[in-house]
Order: C-alpha cells, then sequence, then structure tokens
C-alpha cells in the first residue's frame, strides 16, 4: 500500500480512565486507580439501578462492567457505591479541554464525548518535548497533577490510528499511552481477530464479515474493495480504508447534517398501558421538543412519532414497536404539534403495553412571524401564540418547572421528575 | 463564579444536616459516618454521607460542597453542624494541622 498520498499529521485521542467513577474518587480523597468505586444511577426509568461507571479496581476484582444491573453488583463491604452527578462530570470535562487548549489552538481541539477528546497536534507537539509520547506523558501529568484523574492517550498519524492506539494498546498498556503509525500499522491491527474489538464494528458488522470469510483484520486488508464495496456498500470501503489505517477526513471541514431536526425520547418507568398516560406524556415530550425548537426560532413541517413496546406486550407479528410520522402545516404552536402527535398514536396504537417513546420534529424552517389559518378565529391564533411565548420566557427565567401543565401531575406524568436529570441520570445536588 | 463568595456557617450547616437527616434512617448493623474531604484539586471541602450495613456494600451520598480553602470557615460550618447532629465525622486529607480557633488537632 502506498501511504505517501494519505495525510500524515499526529493526533492525540485521550479519554479519561473511568471518568465518571476517577471523577468522584477524587472527590473523595481517593486514588482513581485504587479505589472501588460503581456509580450507579437510580433513575425512575433504570429499573433497580444501572452501573454508569465502575472503577478500574471494581472492574478486576468484582468483574463490574458499565451498564450492569445493581443486582449483578455483588453485595460487598468493599465496594462504595455512589450515585451519579452529571453536572460535576460536565464541569470537569470543561477543565479538562481548558488544559489541552494550553497544547493545540481551539481549532484543533475537539471533544469527542464527555470523556474523550481529539487533538490534532500536527502542528504544536514540538513545542512541548521531543516525542510525542514525552508530550503525552507531560499532558497525562498535567492532568494527574492539577485534577487527580489518569487520562489514556492514543497517538496516529490520523484520527483513527489514534482512536485504535487508545482502544486497542494504550488502555492496557503500563504508562496508558500507545502509538500506531502507518508503518507499524498491519503488525499491530492486523492479527486481531475479535473484529467487534476494533472500534466501528459492532455485532452485526462482525457477523456479516465472519459470513463472507473475513475473520480476522488481515482478511480484512486483503479482501478485493471493490468486492467488499458491492456485498456492504458505502461501510465497506470505509471497513477496507479502517483495516489499513487510512482516515482521509479533515477535522477542520466539519460536514453538516443534511437536514436538522428535533428529537426527543425517553423509556418509561414501568409498562404504560392506559391510554390517557400515555397520551400524558407524548404531549410532555412533544412539548419539550418543541420549545427547544422553538429556541432556535424554527417551525416544523412534519412530526413524528416512535413507539416502543414493552416486552410484554410485543405485537403477534413480532414488532417490537411503531414509527410514524406525518406533514403539518409549518408551525411551532405546543398544541398544534401535540395534536398531530396524538392523532399518529390514535391510528396506530392498538391497546399494546409500551415502554419508550420518541417524537421528531423536521422540515424545518425559520418562523417568520405567524402565519395566520383562514379558517381559524384570528384573535384566538394570535393569543395562542403569545402564550406560547410567554410560557417560553418564564421558563427561560425561572426554570423548566416554573410553570407546568396541571396535567402533568396527574398519573403517569414523567415531566417534573425528568426536569431535575441530566442526559437521563442525577445532575447533583443543586445548591454545591 | 468568580469574585469572593461569602459563606454563611449557619446556612450551609443547615443545608448539610437537611441532605444527611434524610438519609440517616437509623438502622440496626449500620454505620452512619460524615466524611469531610479536603478536596485539593478542587480547592474544596467536600461533605458526604457514608452509609455502611455490615456485610453490604457501602454507600456514600453527596452532601455539600464548600467552595473555599479557608479552615476556619470549614471549623464554623463543623461547629454549627455538630450542634445538629452527633454523627460521628471523618476527616479525610487533612494532613496533621490543627483548627485554627479551637487549636486541637484535626482528626
Amino acid at each position: 500500500m502506498d501511504y505517501q498520498n494519505e495525510p500524515h499529521g499526529l493526533f492525540f485521542m485521550i479519554d479519561n480512565k473511568s471518568f465518571y467513577a476517577s471523577v468522584e474518587s477524587a472527590a473523595r480523597g481517593l486514588n482513581p486507580l485504587r479505589s472501588v468505586i460503581v456509580v450507579m444511577s437510580e433513575a425512575d426509568n433504570t429499573g433497580s439501578g444501572l452501573v454508569l461507571a465502575a472503577s478500574p479496581m471494581a472492574k478486576k476484582l468484582f468483574g463490574i462492567s458499565n451498564v450492569s444491573r445493581q443486582y449483578e453488583v455483588p453485595d460487598d463491604p468493599r465496594i462504595l457505591v455512589v450515585p451519579p452527578r452529571m453536572n460535576l462530570y460536565i464541569q470537569e470535562n470543561l477543565k479538562i479541554n481548558k488544559i489541552f487548549r494550553e497544547y493545540v489552538a481551539d481549532s484543533d481541539l475537539f471533544p469527542y464525548s464527555i470523556d474523550e477528546s481529539i487533538l490534532d497536534m500536527t502542528k504544536s507537539w514540538r513545542l512541548f518535548g521531543s516525542t510525542p509520547e514525552q508530550v503525552a506523558r507531560r499532558i497525562q501529568l498535567r492532568i494527574r497533577r492539577e485534577m487527580g484523574l489518569y487520562t489514556t492517550v492514543g497517538i496516529g498519524e490520523n484520527p483513527v490510528q489514534a482512536k485504535l492506539a487508545l482502544d486497542l494498546q494504550a488502555k492496557h498498556d503500563h504508562e496508558l499511552i500507545g502509538r500506531l503509525t502507518y508503518e507499524s500499522f498491519p503488525r499491530a491491527i492486523w492479527p486481531i481477530t475479535n473484529l467487534e474489538s476494533v472500534w466501528s464494528i459492532g455485532h452485526r458488522t462482525a457477523a456479516h464479515l465472519q459470513r463472507l470469510g473475513i475473520h480476522s483484520m488481515r482478511d480484512l486488508a486483503m479482501v478485493n474493495p471493490y468486492e467488499l464495496r458491492a456485498e456492504m456498500g458505502l461501510i465497506g470501503a470505509q471497513l477496507f480504508a479502517l483495516a489499513w489505517g487510512i482516515d482521509r477526513s479533515q477535522l477542520h471541514q466539519l460536514r453538516l447534517a443534511k437536514e436538522k431536526s428535533w428529537s426527543n425520547s425517553q423509556v418509561l418507568p414501568r409498562d404504560y398501558q392506559i391510554q390517557q398516560e400515555i397520551e400524558l406524556v407524548i404531549r410532555e415530550i412533544g412539548q419539550q421538543t418543541t420549545s427547544r425548537m422553538r429556541h432556535h426560532h424554527q417551525q416544523a413541517g412534519c412530526v413524528s412519532l416512535g413507539i416502543g413496546l414493552a416486552r410484554t406486550g410485543e405485537a403477534d407479528d413480532g414488532r417490537s414497536g411503531f414509527h410514524h410520522s406525518c406533514r403539518i402545516e409549518p408551525t411551532d404552536n405546543v398544541q398544534a404539534i401535540a395534536a398531530a402527535l396524538l392523532r399518529l398514536f390514535r391510528q396506530h396504537w392498538e391497546g399494546q403495553a409500551i415502554r419508550n417513546i420518541s417524537v421528531g420534529l423536521s422540515r424545518l424552517n425559520t418562523s417568520r412571524g405567524l402565519q395566520l389559518d383562514i379558517f381559524q378565529e384570528p384573535h384566538r391564533q394570535i393569543k395562542n401564540e403569545r402564550f406560547d411565548r410567554v410560557i417560553d420566557e418564564l421558563r427561560d427565567k425561572f426554570g423548566k418547572t416554573a410553570v407546568i401543565p396541571a396535567s402533568s401531575l396527574m398519573p403517569g406524568g414523567t415531566m417534573l421528575r425528568r426536569a431535575a436529570l441530566v442526559g437521563g441520570h442525577n445532575g447533583g445536588n443543586s445548591f454545591d | 463564579m468568580g469574585g469572593i463568595v461569602l459563606i454563611e456557617p449557619k446556612q450551609e450547616a443547615d443545608l448539610i444536616y437537611a441532605r444527611l437527616a434524610e438519609w440517616f434512617t437509623a438502622q440496626w448493623h449500620c454505620q452512619y459516618r460524615i466524611d469531610v474531604v479536603n478536596d485539593q484539586y478542587g480547592q474544596t471541602f467536600n461533605f458526604f454521607m457514608n452509609i455502611q450495613r455490615q456485610h453490604h456494600r457501602a454507600r456514600s451520598i453527596p452532601l455539600h460542597t464548600l467552595r473555599t480553602t479557608d479552615l476556619a470557615v470549614l471549623e464554623q460550618v463543623i461547629r454549627a453542624l455538630q450542634q445538629q447532629t452527633q454523627l460521628s465525622l471523618n476527616f479525610v486529607n487533612f494532613g496533621r494541622v490543627r483548627w485554627p480557633v479551637s487549636q486541637r488537632w484535626i482528626h
């Protein structure tokens, strides 16, 4: 393979080792690598409790993994269980990224998730050391010293190499640093036979590859890319590039989604079977989504509703739910959108128990004031419009629960309890 | 944040007490303890309620964070808190230092 025309940069992919658990350890004066801490969410819809993060020691000693259930965690006095504080983790992530900005220009830093960031060090690494490893070490020590957290660094000549170096090497390395180059890539990556351990290859893709007789990264690299593409589509071409450590993405030219849309979804705390209760939650989610959209001064021309059935209520034909959408007159009015959602729901629901609801708003355009509908009383329409604005302003000023529909107090409403959550989990104490 | 934040010790102690009272259910074979951590990284004092039922997993519930490194302020908050509860206090990462006012060892 001729790599001459491929981009040759220097990328760091840095992640925080067991981020939530480490933050909680540091806050308690414990060493994140030695403490046995489990961050457990006990939000309404996580059943008995869900492990969001386990410290390295908890993983090692008790085999606890993330997304374990509460009953899978042994009842051992050596284990310390703590509730999540999502707001704290967000703050800590911001602090870490602030440190990264001292090593790269703002435009070369790409936060990837709450505990991972990509740093394009191509232009700046020589300012901080004589080898990339030395620079990585320096950043690690800095974060350890200032925040008490351990970081893992993957180094590569492009982002995908950095990501694989992080996942496949750094995490098992004593110094928590891994490095891949075009040159070392075949030696390090091709022997891998557990394809699912490689970033971007999921369970189903791995199975598909197995069916094609591809059982290792070497097999994948040796396959005819045109045949692979014909078999798997664009993904086939991407996988082939992955096997050779090739990544031509230009992080600076972020591609915008063709069409943006707004959506919210939630897993219900229990099976919902009563129509009134289900419709209440649909309204609540509809309202939440609409309000997000309105903050961006947009109107939706299409609403969609997704319903996930409870395991017990799965339809006889084996469907696990349904998803439907319909066009509407472009609007940002909560009532109109809720009405459309309920129409969809009533058309397609056949009385099954449900566990999952999602609402989407698409075909967006900028709201340019109110378009009066000639079939409705104009004063009423203007009043509705003003009403929505006032509600928005009240919520902006005094919080999401400043004004709520009385219906949210009825059985089944989830809005009040969810308002305090961040990403579906406990945000932490409010006046900290 | 930023600027000088005035800390009212009584108010802080009340908040901590209100939060710990929710968790203190006084069960048999259960140890309750308040952990006070000197967090050098965050430059704060962190309060946690530690609940350890015999032969079961321990739990640690965040109660509050004092955004200061001033031991004198902490001493006042602790004194106000001790007027409301007799739960034992466990000081973490303070090293061997004395309280500024009472001059007793912190332990």
